[in-house]
């Protein structure tokens, strides 16, 4: 039943706490259980970071489809100057995915101008997130290895091109655990239009434990899968139904020395009936007031979708959900290969707005000092055009911003070509992304590991992956 | 000239040399320096130290003298004997047997993952003869069941599921064909040592036979990307993917490790596993946006296979001839390869190998599985890595075993029937003693309860009713999906199964889609299918009890079962109870429990009275007799899902 060996590299107190657990019977279950329970295992547990963290919550927007980061974050003037033009040669060979390369350069689709005090900047896409320029890094040379859509989704979300290993979020709530009782560490907020390229398993545990899936929730009466009772069981049938389970449950375990994995289970049927009320409760964004709501984009049939999970991101994280994950991936994203305007006018009006209300709403109630929010795609736009006035995928080189977790906002760093093909100075690739916004949550990317199948496993791999210190300093 | 042209002039040089690396894949992108790289040329790997050669796995299977049967009375068979001495050596005491109630329920699931309909238990009950247990286990074992049961273990190591992965995860429309092989083979106890051949040759060794094909398909169950940019970088994924599982699943050997680089203190070198690898080359043919399907070989001509430097699909290196790890070669001769009519007969080769009496690791390996499979955890602990996994508990016994085995022509039953029959398999569940001082049950002084799968808990609950179809599928059938997952696919990728009845066949039979395992299987820790699994998690969390609680598939399942008891019972009272608690417990209750079921049953109904709801808004029991009053109905209904949600239903004593 022990599949789970836990590395010797673990940090010291997550693995003698779990050591213990699984000596004392437990095994994996009892480890399990852990990420959903109480807060005298909360407060263990948030001391189990490697070194003081930054940041206690992550809320990642992840724009699938790759937004193109020369019409968005990362002005390019040679751009617009040769527009129009091929590609010269002494780039050399180029990999797309749609055989572009001998396309014409197509120039930068709007204007882009110094927003706020810093001077950031910013395209006129994004007029709001805009007037937020001075609390976001945009790190201008993330590279990845892929230019498929599902291979590069995984990439982002595990570290690996390959499906099947464990996610950012996962390995988070592995190493930190939950700071709410009643809450899952990971939570998901798929785009409701569904769409996204490599589906659930970008969420997925992989070999970590099942608990420390991505708990997919939606606004609304039903935020988790049965988490209410069918309709035609009421509410105080179901208190008795559970009531008659959990009293055939204590004498089993009784008789049974209440074997740890008998007595979770118990703690776990508590803990789903006091989810049952605490989700709904979490969920229901009418407890706010009208000028938040306003804040977010939800009086404007445009921005109201994506407005409502930007809010209850804040929600959850406002509650101790350890790392949220929002997408924006309806209608194939932001794939704009046949038109980069038409297609990001589309996805920049749908999430403008929200985003911007929810740096705001974050700073104004002083949670942004210790929540990271990151925005990105699985990677960029190709500076020549596709059928015209569309572009193909990017990963040589492409924007991510982050904000939040006391990181200085209003600055760039890094830098792709003059026309934005490839990353060329400070390049932060995807491992590197990753060993930073663990290093910003107090994880050491070289001490959380996992041992599986004979060699200990890390979300950034075997090789080496800096920790971006411009970044985090 | 422009910053432009200037910068580009400049840049001209490297970008060439950077756009190489830049497509390096998955982990290879920055060895540290620590790790000896093989360069492009030549291959470096370190000899095969004595020490290596030394760890218990790659030893020739001991014949140490056995324990003497006679001279221990309670052992029922030579297995146990092993396992006394060590009971009595750590000062233990052997737990006594089981009742015999909880030993038919223990059979009934672990050999076909059934529960025992009363009437069946009943019989084994009464049975009084002396060898009622031995023709019970024969029975089981006889059963289609057992093959539908056991395949699923087998599935997980093949990674089977029957659909691509990656972005659109389209169908594998013969996918379902393996898995019917699987469980046929089992049912038809093919050999083991044919079994393995089979899924590694099976079309080299029967050519003649689709079902030779069929069973190559072990080899490409994992997830594939058909319309991949480049399907060199697709072929090259494909294959190391296929030998790291071969490795794992047949000589517990996890060689994939090895696929970028050599490591310091592993006998595998990445050598070794492109040569392993190259057995496979000429087998896998892909074709641009077409699935997976089995392998096949057209042609004796060889093209050359290289070591991928760095794992780097761009990067071939020094040429390499098929080869096993030398670490698993102690005798260090090459591989027989002698080509067949229209192939080069490396995976022949390969099978022979495999198979050959004096290889240690593949009996060692199939063995210590079936045992994990029935006690819970393998005498070896590390079931697929046999490589650097610690010492067997028992090490003596596993080779005992695993000579058994393979003197009985790789009779995968006959194992079964000998460990299920032991002594040590018909022990109690542990005392409070037994837990402190073995709380992991190493020895095996007692019995380790432990949780049924998602799949059984679904096949339970619907057996439990009767309502278990015992029809087999070709595809899968896609029972109802909650409508939150659903729209996390594609469009089309989950379309109910017509007629309704499908829906109700066993859990093996319901669609394995990677991109979404079926909630119930996946709340219960079913592997994603992207690598091959030896061992599941058994993991407790609160959406596995909102999923028992709310699920419109608990809620069916109860309205099924208490339907069922309406059909043999006029009324509600304890003899519906008494046959209630035989159908989900396998026992009857005990007077207090009795007492405490009545009670709560007479509660709801009179809650529910009161009430009175509209009789549509109540869950009635599936089929619903009229003639009983809808509210006591409903309450029975109740009753019946507190059973679905009780420890002793998910739990195995």
């Amino acid at each position: 039943m022990n599949t789970i060996t836990i590395n010797a590299t673990t940090p010291s107190a997550v693995s003698n706490r779990r050591q213990w657990l699984m000596n004392a019977g437990g095994g994996a279950g009892m480890v399990a259980l852990t990420s959903l329970l109480g807060k005298e295992t909360a407060a263990e547990q948030t001391t189990s970071a490697h070194f003081s963290p930054r940041a206690k919550r992550v809320i990642w927007l992840f724009m699938d489809g790759g937004p193109s980061h020369m019409d968005l974050f990362d002005p390019k003037p040679d751009l617009v100057k040769y527009s129009g033009h091929p590609l010269p040669e002494s780039f050399g060979n180029v990999m797309t995915r749609r055989d572009v390369a001998q396309n014409p350069l197509l120039g930068p689709i709007k204007p882009f101008r110094p927003r706020g005090q810093s001077g950031l900047e910013i395209s006129d896409f994004l007029p709001h997130t805009a007037a937020c320029a001075d609390e976001i890094l945009v790190i201008r040379s993330v590279h990845g290895d892929s230019v498929n859509h599902p291979q590069s989704v995984y990439q982002m979300n595990t570290g690996s091109l390959l499906m099947g290993r464990p996610s950012v979020g996962s390995w988070i709530a592995y190493g930190l655990g939950t700071e709410n009782q009643d809450m899952p560490a990971f939570v998901v907020l798929p785009d409701p239009g569904g769409g996204l390229k490599g589906g659930p398993p970008a969420w997925g545990n992989g070999f970590l434990p099942a608990s420390f899936q991505g708990v997919t929730m939606r606004p609304g009466n039903a935020p988790i899968l049965d988490l209410q009772p069918q309709k035609k069981i009421s509410s105080w049938q179901q208190r008795g139904i559970l009531g008659l389970a959990q009293k055939f449950n204590r004498e089993h375990a009784g008789q049974r020395d209440n074997n740890d994995q008998l007595s979770a289970r118990i703690a776990a049927y508590e803990l789903a009936f006091r989810m049952q009320t605490a989700a709904p409760g979490l969920v229901d964004i009418n407890r706010e007031t009208s000028a938040t709501h306003s804040l977010y984009g939800l009086d404007d049939a445009k921005t109201k979708e994506f407005g409502q999970r930007c809010l209850l991101a804040r929600r959850m994280v406002e509650s101790g959900v350890r790392f949220v994950q929002l997408y924006s991936s309806a209608s194939n994203g932001w794939d704009a290969h046949q038109n980069v305007l038409t297609n990001h006018s589309e996805n920049c009006a749908r999430t403008d707005k929200p985003i911007a209300g929810l740096i705001r709403d974050l700073r104004q109630r002083g949670l942004l000092e210790d929540t990271l929010i990151i925005w990105g795609g699985e990677f960029g736009r190709m500076p020549m055009s596709e059928q015209g006035k569309g572009r193909d995928h990017n990963p040589w080189g492409y924007s991510y911003w982050l904000a939040g977790a006391g990181i200085q906002g209003g600055r760039a760093y890094g830098a792709t070509d003059p026309i934005g093909l490839r990353a060329t100075e400070n390049k932060v690739h995807i491992h590197d992304l990753h060993a930073t916004i663990l290093h910003l949550m107090g994880l050491d990317h070289e001490l959380l590991g996992f041992f599986h199948n004979g060699l200990d496993e890390r979300l950034t791999g075997p090789g080496e992956a800096r920790v971006v210190d411009e970044v985090v300093t | 000239m422009s910053p432009l042209q200037t910068y580009c002039q400049n840049q001209a040089a490297t970008n060439h040399h950077l756009s190489l690396l830049w497509g390096i894949l998955v982990w290879g992108i920055l060895v540290s320096t620590s790790l000896v790289a093989t360069s492009e040329e030549i291959i470096s790997e370190s000899p095969i130290t004595a020490t290596e050669r030394n760890h218990w796995s790659f030893r020739p299977l001991q014949r140490r003298a056995v324990p003497e049967f006679e001279t221990v009375p309670s052992a029922r068979q030579r297995l146990d004997v092993f396992i006394l001495s060590q009971v009595k050596k750590h000062q233990l005491e052997p737990e006594n047997e089981a009742l015999r109630s909880t030993l038919g329920r223990r059979l009934f699931f672990d050999l076909c993952g059934l529960p025992p309909h009363p009437r069946q238990l009943e019989r084994f009950l009464r049975d009084a003869s002396p060898d009622a247990y031995e023709r019970l286990v024969d029975q089981l074992l006889a059963s289609p069941h057992h093959g539908e049961h056991w395949a699923q273990y087998w599935l997980d190591l093949a990674r089977y599921a029957e659909t691509d992965g990656f972005e659109f995860d389209a169908i594998r429309k013969d996918a379902w064909k393996y898995r019917n092989w699987v469980i046929d083979a089992l049912n038809l106890n093919m050999p083991y040592d044919r079994f393995l051949a089979m899924q590694v040759a099976g079309d080299e060794l029967a050519p003649e036979d689709p079902q030779g094909r069929i069973a190559t398909m072990f080899c490409l169950c994992g997830p594939d990307m058909p319309d991949i940019n480049s399907q060199e970088e697709r072929r090259h994924n494909v294959l190391n993917e296929l030998a790291a599982t071969v490795g794992s699943v047949f000589l517990g050997l996890q060689i994939g490790c090895a696929q970028c680089h050599n490591h310091k203190f592993d006998p595998v070198s990445q050598a070794d596993f492109y040569r392993f690898r190259a057995i496979f080359e000429p087998a896998v043919q892909i074709i641009k946006n077409q699935s997976l399907h089995a392998l096949a070989e057209t042609s004796t001509s060889i093209s050359p296979n290289y070591l991928m430097v760095r794992g780097d699909w761009r990067r071939p290196g020094p040429e390499v001839q098929p080869a096993v790890p030398r670490i698993a070669n102690p005798s260090e001769n090459p591989l027989h390869i002698d080509k067949l009519p229209n192939s080069t007969g490396r995976r022949t080769a390969l099978a022979a190998w495999l198979t050959q009496a004096d290889n240690p690791l593949t009996a060692r390996v199939i063995t210590n599985r079936l045992w994990q499979y029935h006690f819970g955890k393998g005498l070896a602990p590390a079931s697929s890595d046999f490589g650097s996994g610690s010492q067997p508990s028992h090490p003596d016994l596993l080779d005992w075993l695993a000579r058994d085995l393979v003197q009985h022509g790789w009779n995968l039953k006959h194992l079964h029937r000998m460990i299920v029959t032991s002594r040590t398999y018909r022990q109690k569940r542990a005392s409070a003693v037994k837990s402190i001082h073995d709380p992991e049950n190493v020895w095996l002084s007692y019995f380790s309860m432990r949780r049924l799968s998602g799949e059984t808990i679904r096949d339970a609950m619907l057996a439990s009713s009767d309502f278990l179809s015992s029809t087999r599928s070709e595809r899968g059938v896609m029972p109802p999906l909650p409508e939150e997952l659903r729209k996390t696919l594609l469009k089309n990728q989950w379309q109910v199964t017509e007629p309704m009845a499908s829906h109700y066949r066993r859990s093996i039979y319901v669609f394995a889609r990677r991109n979404l395992r079926y909630p119930i299987f996946d709340a219960f820790d079913r592997p994603d299918g992207n690598i091959s699994c030896p061992q599941r998690d058994q993991s407790t969390t609160a959406p596995q009890s909102l999923l028992l609680l709310n699920s419109t598939l608990s809620l069916e399942a109860a309205q099924h079962l208490a339907g069922c008891l309406l059909r043999q019972h006029k009324n509600i009272d304890e003899p519906t109870f008494q046959e209630m608690f035989q159908r989900v417990f396998s026992r009857s209750p005990t007077p207090l429990e009795l007492e405490t079921v009545s009670r709560f049953y007479k509660i709801q109904v009179d809650l529910l009275t009161a009430e009175a709801r509209n009789t549509k808004s109540l869950a009635l029991p599936i089929p619903f007799p009229t003639k009983i009053d809808p509210y006591m109905a409903a309450a029975l209904t109740d009753v019946c899902l507190a059973m679905f949600n009780s420890n002793e239903f998910l739990y195995l004593d």
